[in-house]
């Protein structure tokens, strides 16, 4: 019989790389994912940077709009590398056309969601990956 | 209890209550097949009756819960919202706060924050966000000087105002108070295509707003400016003392 150790999955948080210009956002992440293990960026390049030092991380929630590096051009940057390429991404944005939806999960993203977002829509996001 | 771990136990409940059903169908098959005694039969329509009696506490449950879960995050934005205003003496961080709320809490896509300038009816445009697409045209060259009757109204006499209305596009003028002043007002003009209406808990953050966002915007001016004076007085005395 094959046996999965879902111990292991509460005992060990999954680490979640957030990714938002918005201080708001990361604080309100700091509330809903408290059972989760959070490293906090700012924008494109400093997550690239974060993902260096995290050899860890599980989950990458992205935003689009960021200063000096966009969320699409980290999203790129991550499917390019093999060593990050299996992360999952949650786009979090405001860009909520369609059109923006399908550019993000065609660059790779798991998921894709607007703000104002539901936390539990969020919730059940990231249970889901 | 987490609500996930509330979420899971009701999951739990619904098997359970599922699996009683199964049996008692079952029973009642074969109450119907054999013929029981009437004491078993008379069993088993009292557990007919506890389960349908358990089933309705389990509806009730589920819909309080999904209640607990929404009011959990209305709570939660307001938590975080207060928190942000209050976070900082840096009037720039203040009004980005505003901001943030106005954009990734309400889904506002084009909005104004107006504070009155002194010993004026104007107002000084202090922060905006998508005024190049709005063509009223009353939001012009950093300064509003009145013509929005919603607008006009909650800087008069610091009510709410929710719009549209057939005198103006609008979507909320929330009032913005430090103690009894109405120092200036939050326009809305415009939400994000996805977020088609304000909602019972954007009203609680609008609310939220009109009470916090001038008052911490205001703290942070009153300290940024004693600030400045306090390093322009100590660098008066350094030059004196070295002189």
């Amino acid at each position: 019989m094959h046996c999965v150790d879902t111990q292991e999955d509460e005992v060990q948080p999954r680490k979640i790389l957030v990714v938002d210009d918005s201080k708001l956002i990361h604080k309100m992440f700091e509330v809903l994912l408290r059972q989760f293990s959070l490293i906090h960026a700012h924008d494109g390049i400093e997550a690239l940077q974060c993902l260096g030092n995290h050899a860890d991380i599980d989950l990458i929630l992205l935003d689009i709009n960021m200063p000096r590096m966009s969320g699409l051009e980290f999203l790129n940057q991550v499917k390019a590398d093999q060593a990050f390429q299996e992360i999952p991404v949650v786009i979090i944005s405001t860009e909520g056309k369609e059109e923006d939806t399908i550019r993000g999960l065609e660059a790779g993203a798991a998921a894709y969601i607007k703000k104002p977002f539901g936390n539990q829509e969020l919730l059940e996001v990231i249970q889901r990956l | 209890m987490s609500e996930s771990e509330a979420g899971g136990l009701l999951k739990e409940l619904d098997t359970t209550l599922d699996r009683a059903k199964d049996l008692l169908t079952t029973l009642s098959n074969r109450q119907d097949d054999a013929g029981l005694d009437e004491e078993s039969a008379a069993r088993i329509r009292d557990l007919e009756v506890r389960l349908d009696a358990r089933d309705r506490d389990r509806e009730e449950l589920t819909t309080r819960l999904v209640e607990a879960e929404h009011q959990l995050g209305r709570l939660m934005n307001l938590y975080v919202a207060t928190f942000q205003l209050h976070a900082t003496l840096d009037p720039t961080e203040v009004q980005a706060t505003i901001a943030e709320i106005a954009v990734d809490l309400l889904g506002a896509e084009r909005f104004a924050l107006l504070l009155r300038e002194e010993g004026s009816q104007d107002c000084e445009i202090a922060l905006a966000r998508g005024l190049e697409n709005d063509n009223s045209g009353l939001y012009e060259g950093d300064r509003y000087s009145g013509g929005d009757p919603l607008v006009d109204a909650a800087l008069d006499d610091g009510v709410l105002r929710m719009g549209p209305d057939e005198f103006s596009e609008v979507i909320a003028a929330v009032p913005l108070r430090v103690q009894d002043a109405i120092v200036g007002v939050l326009v809305v003009l415009k939400l994000f295509d996805h977020k088609s209406i304000l909602r019972a808990e954007d009203r609680d953050l609008l609310d939220l707003l009109a009470a916090h966002a001038a008052s911490a915007l205001f703290a942070a001016r009153v300290y940024s400016n004693t600030d400045r004076k306090l390093r322009t007085l100590e660098s008066l005395v350094q030059l004196v003392r070295s002189t």
